[in-house]
C-alpha cells in the first residue's frame, strides 16, 4: 500500500530520475549521433508530459516531507510542457552541440529540483530542491562554451544565487530558532508577529525575490539572460521563475498566513518598484534577450500584485497567468532562439522588416508579444486582468491603478517591436530561414496555447476549483 | 566553568579569523584563516555535544573543501596585484547597508521575548545514533535528493573543465 | 567535562607542538643567507615567480575526492543504525551509492581522472 502510494505520488519525479539515469548511461556508453538522440529525448519528454496527467494522487509521504495534490500535479505538468517546448525549440542549436547529453542531464536535474521544491512540506526539503534547481543551472548558463559572455553570466549567476541562498538560509535558521520546527504545519502554528520572526521572514522573502528577480533584487537578471544561450534564457525566465512563483504563492498563503498583514506591505513595495523599473528599463533595450529579461521582470511585478491581494482568486490567478506566460514567452523566445542559432543576430534592430523574409516567424512573434503586452484577444490580457482583480481584493486602488498605467506603458515597447518587424525598412534584413519541423511544431503549440487559453474559460475554472481558498 | 571559557575562546577565534579572511590581501592567507575558522566552529559543535558533526566539519570542510578552495585559487592564479580596486562609495554604501541590517537584527532580538531557554541537558541529541535514525528515517527523501545534487554538480563541473573531450 | 575535554586536549596539542618549535627557535643558533632560502640549495638558480597557473586537473581530482568524502561521511551513521532501521536503510544506501557511482562513471568517461 505504502509502496503503491509512493509510485503514484512521486511518479513525475521518478520519471525524471529515470530519464536522467538513462541519459547518463547513454553518455557512458558508446557515442551516438546527435539527431537520433534529440528525437529520443524529445520523445521521452513527451511521454513524461503525458504520464504526468495520469492519476494525479493526493496525499503526503515520508512524514509530510513530500506532499502532492491535483494542483501540484498540474503545476508540475505545466513545467513539463514548458521544458518540452524549450527542448523542441532549441533543436537547431543543440543539433551541432558537442555536449548535448550533459545539457539534458543538467536541465532535467534542475526540473527535478523544482518538482521537489513544489511538493515539499518541510523547509529543509524546500531548500534542497531550490539548490538542486539552481546549481546545475549555473553550468547550463555557461553552455555557450566559446563565448566569454556566457562564462561571465554563469559566474554572476552562481554568485548571486549563492548569496540569495545564504539570505534564505539565514531566514530559515531564524524561523527554526523561533518556532522550533522545519515542518510547514508546525511553523504556521508557532508563528506570531514577533520582531525576530518578521526579520526572519524578511530574509526569507529577500531570498525569494532574488530568485524571481523582483526589483531591488534584479541586478543579475539582465546580464545573465544576455550572456546565457537562448534556450537557457527562456528556461530561466519561464520554467525556473514559474516554479519559484508556485512555491512562493503556496508558502505565503499557507505557511506564512499568520504574517499576512506584514507581507502585504512588503509585496506592495516590491510589486510597484518591480513593475515600474522593469518597464522603464525595457523601453531602452536593443538586445532582444535583455529586452525580454526586463519584460519578464515587469511581468513578475504584475504577478506580485495578484499575490498581494491574498484573495481566494490569488492562487488561481497566479497559476493561470504563469501558464499563459509559459506559452507567450516561449513563443517570443522560440523565434529569438531560431534566429539566433541560425544567424547569430540578437539585436532588436536586426529584426526590421523581418516580416518580408519570414512571415511565419513574424506572426508568431507578434502574437506572443501581444499576449505578453496584454492586448485583449490574446490570452495575456485575461491573465493580467485576473491578476489585477485578485490584487484589488484589498481595496488598494493605488496599487491597481499604477499597475494598469504600467500596462499601457508596456504596450509601447512591445508594439514598437511589432512595428519594426512589419513596417520599418532595412537594407540587410534577416534572410529567409528554414525552420526545422520539430521547432515549427513547438511554435504551433505556443500559438495554440495563447489562443485557446484566452478564448476557453474552462482552463481557468479548472485551476480555480483546484486551488485552495485563502 | 571551563565550557564557558572555551566557548568565549572559540567564538573569539572564529570571529577574529573570519575578519582576517576578509581583510587579508593574499587569497592563500584568507584560505588558511578560513581553516582556523572552521576548526573553531567544529569546536562549537563539540561543546554542543555533537561530536559527529564536529568531526565531519573538520574532515569535510577543513579537509576536502579547503583543498578545493586552494586549488581554485591556484587555478585562477589570483595574485595580490590582480585584485580590482573598488571605489570608496561602494565600500561605504556596503558598510552602511550591512550596519543597518545588523542594527535591525539586534533591535529585533531585543524586542523579541525569547521562550524559556531549556537548560542544556545531556540527552545525546547530537550523537551519531540519533543522527542516523533521523537521517535514514524521517529525512529519507532529502538524503536521496542530496545525491542527485552531488551528481548534477559533478556532471556540471566535469563537463565545464573537460569541455574539449567529447 | 565530556566534550570540552576533547577541546582541551586539542589546545594542549597545539601548545605542545608550538612550544617545541618556539624552544627550538630560541636555542638553535641559525644562520641566514639568501642561498639557504632557495628551493634547491646548491642547485640551479630558480627564476620567475612561484605563482603559476595550475592545471584544472587538480581541481577535478579534489572535486571527485570531495564527493566521495561526503559519501563516506554518510556511510558512518548508516553503519551505526543499519541494524535498528532495517531493510529500508539498506535500500537507501544502495540507491545512494548507485547514484554517486553514476557520477563516478561519468567522470571516468570524460577522462576527469586521467592525469592532464
Amino acid at each position: 500500500m505504502i509502496l503503491n502510494d509512493f509510485f503514484i505520488f512521486m511518479k513525475q519525479e521518478l520519471m525524471l530520475l529515470f530519464i536522467i539515469f538513462l541519459l547518463l548511461l547513454i553518455k557512458v556508453g558508446k557515442d551516438r549521433s546527435n539527431e537520433s538522440l534529440l528525437y529520443l529525448i524529445n520523445l521521452l519528454l513527451l511521454i513524461n508530459v503525458i504520464a504526468g496527467f495520469i492519476l494525479p494522487g493526493e496525499g503526503s509521504l515520508f512524514s509530510d516531507m513530500f506532499r502532492t495534490n491535483p494542483l501540484i500535479a498540474l503545476e508540475k505538468n505545466m513545467l513539463n510542457i514548458g521544458t518540452l517546448i524549450i527542448s523542441m525549440q532549441s533543436y537547431s542549436w543543440l543539433k551541432s552541440h558537442k555536449h548535448l547529453l550533459e545539457f539534458y542531464i543538467l536541465m532535467i536535474s534542475t526540473l527535478l529540483g523544482m518538482f521537489y521544491m513544489i511538493s515539499s512540506g518541510n523547509l529543509l526539503m524546500f531548500y534542497l530542491g531550490l539548490e538542486l534547481s539552481s546549481i546545475p543551472l549555473a553550468a547550463l548558463v555557461n553552455f555557450d562554451l566559446e563565448k566569454k559572455a556566457s562564462s561571465e553570466a554563469a559566474m554572476k549567476f552562481i554568485l548571486s544565487s549563492a548569496f540569495s541562498s545564504g539570505l534564505l538560509l539565514f531566514g530559515v535558521s531564524l524561523i527554526y530558532g523561533t518556532t522550533g520546527s522545519l515542518a510547514y504545519a508546525e511553523i504556521t502554528s508557532h508563528l506570531s508577529t514577533d520582531p525576530l520572526q518578521i526579520f526572519a521572514f524578511v530574509l526569507f522573502l529577500a531570498g525569494f525575490a532574488f530568485k524571481i528577480s523582483a526589483v531591488p533584487f534584479h541586478f543579475w537578471t539582465a546580464d545573465v539572460y544576455e550572456g546565457a544561450p537562448v534556450a537557457i534564457t527562456s528556461y530561466l525566465s519561464v520554467i525556473s521563475k514559474g516554479a519559484v512563483l508556485f512555491v512562493f504563492v503556496s508558502v505565503l498563503y499557507t505557511v506564512f498566513k499568520p504574517l499576512a498583514d506584514v507581507w502585504y506591505g512588503m509585496l506592495f513595495v516590491l510589486s510597484i518598484s518591480t513593475i515600474i523599473i522593469g518597464n522603464l528599463f525595457a523601453i531602452r533595450q536593443d538586445n532582444f534577450k535583455r529586452f525580454l529579461a526586463f519584460s519578464s521582470i515587469a511581468q513578475v511585478g504584475f504577478i506580485l500584485v495578484g499575490i498581494s491581494g491574498s484573495s481566494s482568486m490569488g492562487t488561481a490567478a497566479v497559476i493561470y497567468f504563469v501558464l499563459i506566460y509559459i506559452f507567450s514567452n516561449l513563443g517570443a523566445f522560440g523565434v529569438v532562439s531560431i534566429v539566433s542559432s541560425l544567424t547569430g543576430k540578437e539585436r532588436i534592430s536586426d529584426y526590421k522588416s523581418f516580416y518580408k523574409t519570414n512571415p511565419f516567424l513574424s506572426w508568431i512573434l507578434t502574437i506572443a508579444l501581444f499576449s505578453l503586452a496584454g492586448v485583449p484577444p490574446a490570452a495575456g490580457f485575461f491573465g493580467k486582468f485576473f491578476l489585477l482583480i485578485a490584487g484589488a481584493e484589498k481595496g488598494n486602488y493605488l496599487l491597481i491603478s499604477i499597475a494598469a498605467l504600467n500596462m499601457i506603458v508596456s504596450f509601447y515597447y512591445y508594439l514598437r517591436i511589432v512595428k519594426s518587424v512589419f513596417m520599418e525598412p532595412n537594407e540587410s534584413p534577416i534572410e529567409s530561414l528554414t525552420i526545422p519541423l520539430i521547432s515549427k511544431v513547438a511554435l504551433y503549440i505556443c500559438l495554440l496555447g495563447i489562443v485557446i487559453l484566452g478564448l476557453w474559460s474552462v482552463v481557468y475554472d479548472y485551476i480555480f476549483t483546484l486551488s485552495p481558498i485563502f | 566553568m571551563i565550557t564557558q571559557y572555551l566557548f568565549y575562546f572559540l567564538t573569539f577565534t572564529a570571529i577574529f579569523c573570519a575578519l582576517l579572511v576578509v581583510f587579508s590581501k593574499n587569497p592563500i592567507y584568507s584560505a588558511l584563516y578560513l581553516i582556523v575558522t572552521f576548526f573553531a566552529t567544529a569546536g562549537h559543535y563539540f561543546l554542543l555535544n555533537a561530536q559527529f558533526l564536529g568531526a565531519v566539519h573538520v574532515i569535510v570542510y577543513a579537509g576536502a573543501i579547503m583543498v578545493l578552495f586552494i586549488y581554485v585559487i591556484m587555478m585562477l592564479n589570483l595574485n595580490k596585484e590582480v585584485e580590482p580596486h573598488k571605489s570608496n562609495i561602494i565600500k561605504i554604501a556596503a558598510t552602511v547597508c550591512g550596519g543597518i541590517l545588523g542594527l535591525v537584527l539586534i533591535a529585533a532580538l531585543r524586542e523579541t521575548e525569547l521562550g524559556e531557554i531549556t537548560e542544556y541537558s545531556n540527552n545525546g541529541i547530537g550523537l551519531i545514533e540519533k543522527l542516523g535514525n533521523v537521517l535514514f528515517g524521517a529525512y529519507m527523501v532529502p538524503f536521496e535528493i542530496s545525491t542527485v545534487l552531488f551528481l548534477s554538480a559533478m556532471v556540471g563541473a566535469v563537463f565545464l573543465s573537460k569541455k574539449n573531450i567529447h | 567535562m565530556g566534550a570540552s575535554s576533547l577541546i582541551v586536549l586539542a589546545i594542549a596539542g597545539i601548545v605542545f607542538s608550538a612550544g617545541g618549535m618556539m624552544i627550538a627557535k630560541i636555542f638553535v643558533k641559525g644562520t641566514k643567507n639568501p642561498q639557504k632560502g632557495q628551493a634547491y640549495e646548491s642547485g640551479i638558480k630558480s627564476t620567475g615567480t612561484t605563482w603559476s597557473q595550475f592545471n584544472v586537473g587538480y581541481y577535478l581530482f579534489a572535486l571527485v575526492f570531495l564527493v566521495f568524502d561526503v559519501e563516506l561521511v554518510f556511510l558512518y551513521p548508516w553503519a551505526v543504525v543499519v541494524k535498528s532501521v532495517g531493510i529500508t536503510a539498506l535500500i537507501e544506501i544502495i540507491i545512494f551509492i548507485f547514484i554517486l557511482f553514476m557520477g563516478f562513471l561519468y567522470a571516468h568517461k570524460k577522462g576527469a581522472l586521467k592525469w592532464i
